[in-house]
């Protein structure tokens, strides 16, 4: 029997993912056969990385506007799944720059965590480009199995497997939430497919939606645990705080911004006509996580709780222009971009300063870093700033969309609870800097971080600044960037 | 009719199974319960004509990832003790007064007519086709990227496995290498 569908094999279309998966591979062969050291390994990676990088962004300048589904309506590269790919590039190009310490303590388990890093950011990217919700939960799944053994690969103590453990048990709840969904989902409509279940609206009038409305609400659930919004977000404390820290921030970073598109791409692709029924739900979990991560960050005494804490309010803003429907989505990918970079940076700092593989970073740590490294202690305060949304950096422009899409998207509540949990937001980002700059440091000794950290870093910060100044390029950049 | 009375009766018998896995205190009374609910879903398959995957799921899973899961067992022993005292106060209570605040609303949705289920015909309706053929034809056409990926998500935990269980050994005691 010959196939009467075979569907259109677009391989040129996958080529930044396509280097992704065989450069981990050959990075796999390359240390059965070489034994190479971990510098050569790193290196490697930072290659494909880069390679991979400037596939997708000859893929963005080369992709037109209504992009075509690819693989039989498997996969779409329009602009949103286009940038999606950049930014989950570039941040992990950035975060595996800032990570040579790292790998270099895995020592023989370098490979094995490089070729993760890969492989995880080839799934959230495949995450971000799904049409079809069985080819997001794959994608989902191959990048959260990754994070899962990321968390535990350092290996060196309780906390660290526990935090394998935990990330490993819930994410497997929360996937099974979200496959549940999709099986409503297909109950509901007949397809998987999110184009076609847009289509199915178009044509049908769905008198009694429970069947589907339950599945919405399943699915969102299940993604919002991927991004770590209340009151889905009980493990990201803990994950963050136990998993080694050179490999947090890409961890946390790469996880946002796949779920975020997944989420954009499930409720405004496919759901639009039931966002009736979504925004409100989406705003309260907006709220709530706004509230519940700005006062739990502010009472937390460990930096990693307290980004964690604050990515969860984070979460919560991203959520905020995500509900004001699709115009906002561009507002959306302005945040996730900004906010990612921020955010491995601020990890990045934390694993220069507490080392690599460890578990756990007291606040007091950080007493009067300011003289120990002006400049690890310049970086982290911009990225915080950035954070807290501080006007001339990425932040406050970001902030600044996604509060202006949603009250344009007639949710003035939830403008006012973001801005107030955005001035409370304030209080812990300056707090965290005042013990930098204010307070004496218990020791004096000099905290050093290798050249390639202090370049990711340098340009982290560059980025916050120069594009919190001048934004409108990245403005352009995403302003296509819309679910339609 | 009769398919209502076996989706019923397997139905009930996968529940069941799922129960048992959950509260059963002896791990094997667990893995048991588990067969008991795979093999439910392998009747339910076969009603539905997905006799292929009907065969894959007794096979696959109620014969070699259930005894794997026995071995680890019996590996472990039977009859350690878990210490499933909680370390939150009122776990159990929580959990019970949010599922019945969930069963309430779900009971008052039903009551007022606004939860009918009503799947969609139309798109899914053609009659389904089991056979190893025609699955195989879907796998590899349709579903192509699908099997790639998968092969990557396996990949994956190869892997993991490597990173996590091996290395980790080795570097416990270097001079097994």
């Amino acid at each position: 029997m010959i196939p009467e569908a075979f569907p259109e094999i677009a391989w040129s279309a996958l080529a930044p993912e396509l280097v992704l998966v065989f450069g981990a591979v050959a990075l796999l062969l390359l240390d059965v056969q070489r034994k190479p050291g971990v510098k050569v390994l790193w290196g490697t990676s930072l290659v494909i990385l880069a390679i991979a990088l400037a596939l997708g962004v000859w893929q963005w300048i080369a992709a037109t506007p209504d992009a075509e589904p690819i693989f039989g309506g498997m996969l779409i590269f329009d602009r949103s799944a286009a940038l999606a790919r950049l930014v989950v590039l570039g941040v992990s190009l950035q975060a595996m720059v800032a990570a040579r310490s790292l790998f270099a303590h895995l020592g023989n388990r370098a490979a094995e965590g490089l070729a993760l890093v890969l492989l995880a950011a080839a799934g959230f990217i495949l995450m971000a480009a799904s049409q079809n919700l069985v080819m997001m939960f794959l994608g989902l799944e191959m990048g959260s199995i990754a994070l899962y053994i990321l968390a535990g690969i350092a290996g060196d103590g309780v906390r660290s497997d526990e935090a394998a453990l935990k990330y490993l048990l819930l994410g497997a709840v929360a996937s099974a939430v979200f496959i549940y969904g999709a099986a409503l989902v297909f109950a509901g409509t007949g397809s998987l497919d999110l184009l076609r279940v847009a289509g199915f609206f178009a044509r049908n009038l769905v008198l009694s939606p429970a069947v589907l409305l339950v599945g919405i609400g399943l699915l969102t659930a299940g993604l919002s645990f991927k991004v770590a919004a209340a009151p889905f977000h009980v493990w990201a404390p803990d994950v963050y705080q136990g998993a080694p820290a050179g490999i947090v921030g890409y961890m946390a970073a790469v996880a946002k911004v796949g779920g975020f598109a997944a989420l954009a791409r499930v409720l405004l692709s496919g759901f639009e006509s039931f966002r009736p029924d979504w925004a409100p739900i989406v705003a309260g979990i907006a709220a709530l996580s706004m509230v519940v991560g700005a006062l739990m960050a502010i009472i937390s005494s460990d930096i990693r709780r307290l980004l964690a804490y604050s990515g969860v309010a984070h979460a919560g803003f991203i959520l905020t222009g995500l509900a004001s429907g699709a115009q906002g989505s561009s507002s959306v990918w302005f945040y996730l971009a900004v906010y990612t970079v921020q955010l491995v940076a601020a990890f990045s700092v934390v694993s220069a300063l507490g080392g690599a593989v460890s578990s756990g970073s007291d606040l007091s740590d950080y007493r009067g870093l300011y003289r120990r490294s002006p400049f690890l202690a310049l970086v982290l305060s911009v990225s915080l700033l950035g954070m807290a949304g501080l006007p001339l950096t990425t932040g406050f422009v970001a902030k600044l969309g996604v509060f202006l899409w949603a009250w344009r998207g007639d949710l003035e509540w939830l403008v006012v609870v973001a801005v107030v949990a955005s001035a409370m937001a304030i209080y812990l980002y300056l707090r965290v800097i005042v013990i930098m700059y204010m307070q004496s440091p218990a020791d004096d000794d000099p905290v050093l971080c290798d050249r390639p950290t202090s370049w990711a870093l340098g340009a982290a910060t560059a980025v916050t600044v120069v594009l919190g100044v001048f934004p409108q390029p990245l403005l352009k950049l995403v302003e296509s960037a819309v679910y339609l | 009719m009769v398919e209502l009375v076996i989706f019923v009766l397997m139905g009930a018998g996968t529940l069941a199974g799922g129960v048992t896995v959950v509260l059963a205190r002896n791990p094997v009374r667990s893995a048991l319960g588990l067969l008991g609910a795979l093999v439910s879903l392998a009747v339910i398959y076969v009603v539905n004509l997905a006799h292929l995957v009907a065969a894959v799921q007794v096979v696959v899973y109620a014969g070699a990832v259930l005894t794997l899961f026995l071995f680890v067992i019996m590996f472990i022993g039977v009859d350690r003790q878990e210490d499933t005292s909680e370390t939150i106060p009122l776990q159990r209570k929580l959990v019970a007064g949010l599922a019945t605040v969930v069963a309430l609303g779900g009971a008052v949705l039903v009551s007022r007519g606004r939860f009918t289920w009503t799947p969609a015909s139309g798109e899914a309706a053609e009659i389904p086709n089991g056979t190893v053929q025609a699955l195989g034809g879907e796998l590899f056409t349709t579903w192509v990227l699908g099997v790639e990926v998968t092969a990557l998500l396996l990949t994956i935990a190869a892997v993991g496995a490597i990173a996590l269980a091996f290395h980790r050994r080795s570097a416990e005691s270097p001079t097994e290498d």
